[in-house]
């Protein structure tokens, strides 16, 4: 890793903090040894990249190289990242700046155990219907959903025991037409995981995502065990919705316009995930004005 | 027929974790190994809201696998569920397993999991029947008898008919195969 360039601690991060330029981020620390993360310039956050940004910190606070991030000013942006709870570990909100409650559907929330996935679930789906009258259907699926991610946390994500401070979280966000579900954890990632196989080891971070999501292959030998990240890949695609699955240095993204691919990324520890369910999947109608109290301002 | 009702909502209505099924899974098997020999076990979805896949693969999956190795002698185990919604997870992990079940929705059947389309038609003449042997079934199907016979060893292996003997005349043991509903 590089020493932090001259002159970097004043450059701004660009306009978006979300599955598609958290990337940058990512490659500004862990390539570049950026210790400064100006976000003052910040106008639209989704829960995928403040998941991400909030493991990085956590990551480099335990490699004794914290990051010093500056917030957005008093934004909408700004407001709703204090209302999803990023730790104020990780640089601390404007002074006076509110948080505003009402725009953050489900915050970043620890998940710990499994024993307490279902409460969990049951938290983020009642956030859902408090805001939408949902068709009762899709709500069902996404819920298996949730159980299914979320219990890939306690399950999967240290089971060799090798990490020290375990981290797994989630969050969710509404926006305009699309429903954005987000869980992380810093744990060992799929590659060491089927690494646990006695067949069928993988080479590689990208092997290891086309042999889980696109193949269906677990760490298990069990032939019931495996394949719900393969379904709710092909469960996402048939929406029309948008996946990204990270793992180490590789990263599975798809959209209906792209397709899905692979590509090298950043390294990072652990396995991290975003769905992007368009809202017409429960029966909610495209929202054609968004209120400020809302969510961030719009995506350019 | 002996039939007992399992009824899965004891355990919530929206379920659940690997492990929350893995418990569960003991509760079952108590209750299948408190059957007669004969016994028939219906595990019911009524109530459930949701299944998870995960949960239905510990909880029925992995009995109906336990059952199929012969370790319960003939008990058998059939599903039952108020909606096809509910029984997807349960299917999808059937089918990683290899394995079939009987469903009743409605008072219908259907199959969950895991078996070809000979089998399947051969199944449904089995069910519509009750009873019969294979001389009659491959007559009705139209097949050679040992096409039959192999078909019929499928879906006894599967617990999803049973066969009873019948005589001992040469050249070979006689069977009747009778429906599990």
């Amino acid at each position: 890793m590089r020493e932090e360039p001259p002159g970097a601690k004043g450059r701004a991060i660009g306009v978006q903090l979300t599955i598609h330029r958290i990337e940058e981020v990512i490659a500004l620390v862990r390539d570049e040894g950026r210790r400064h993360l100006d976000l003052r310039s910040v106008r639209f956050a989704d829960p995928y990249g403040l998941l991400l940004l909030h493991l990085l910190a956590c990551d480099e606070i335990e490699h004794s190289r914290p990051l010093h991030i500056v917030w957005p000013d008093r934004t909408p942006v700004g407001r709703w990242i204090h209302a999803m709870g990023l730790p104020a570990k990780h640089g601390r909100a404007p002074s006076g700046m509110s948080p505003n409650v009402r725009s953050a559907l489900q915050p970043i929330t620890p998940i710990e155990d499994e024993a307490g996935i279902i409460d969990l679930v049951n938290r983020f789906d009642a956030r859902l219907a408090e805001r939408y009258p949902l068709d009762d259907a899709p709500r069902r699926t996404l819920i298996r959903i949730m159980i299914e991610l979320f219990q890939n946390i306690p399950q999967h994500s240290n089971a060799t025991g090798e990490i020290v401070h375990p981290r797994g979280i989630a969050a969710m966000q509404d926006y305009r037409d699309a429903l954005i579900l987000a869980i992380a954890d810093n744990g060992i990632g799929l590659r060491t995981s089927l690494s646990l196989r006695e067949t069928d080891v993988v080479d590689s971070d990208a092997d290891a995502i086309d042999a889980v999501v696109l193949r269906g292959l677990s760490r298990f030998a069990d032939p019931g065990r495996g394949k719900e990240l393969q379904r709710i890949f092909r469960m996402v695609r048939s929406w029309d919705g948008t996946i990204a699955v990270r793992s180490g240095s590789a990263l599975l993204f798809h959209d209906p316009e792209r397709g899905a691919d692979i590509h090298d990324v950043a390294p990072f520890p652990g396995v991290q995930i975003a769905l992007v369910i368009p809202q017409r999947i429960f029966g909610v109608g495209e929202v054609d004005e968004v209120p400020e109290d809302r969510f961030n301002e719009p995506n350019e | 027929m002996n039939r007992q009702t399992f009824s899965v909502a004891q355990f919530g209505t929206r379920l659940g974790t690997r492990a929350e099924g893995d418990t569960a899974r003991g509760v079952l098997l108590a209750a299948i190994e408190a059957m007669p020999p004969d016994g028939q076990l219906l595990v019911s979805l009524d109530g459930i809201e949701v299944l998870s896949g995960s949960f239905a693969d510990e909880l029925i999956a992995k009995s109906y696998q336990l059952l199929v190795s012969g370790l319960y002698a003939d008990r058998t185990m059939i599903v039952g569920a108020p909606s096809t919604e509910v029984t997807e997870g349960l299917d999808d992990k059937l089918t990683q397993r290899n394995l079939a079940m009987l469903c009743l929705q409605n008072g219908r059947s259907s199959i969950l999991g895991q078996l070809a389309d000979p089998h399947r038609e051969t199944l449904s003449l089995v069910i519509d029947r009750q009873s019969a042997t294979a001389k009659e079934l491959a007559d009705t199907l139209g097949i050679p008898p040992n096409a039959c016979h192999q078909r019929l060893r499928r879906l006894v292996d599967l617990r999803l008919i049973l066969q009873e003997r019948i005589g001992d005349a040469a050249p070979r043991t006689q069977y009747r195969f009778r429906s599990i509903l």
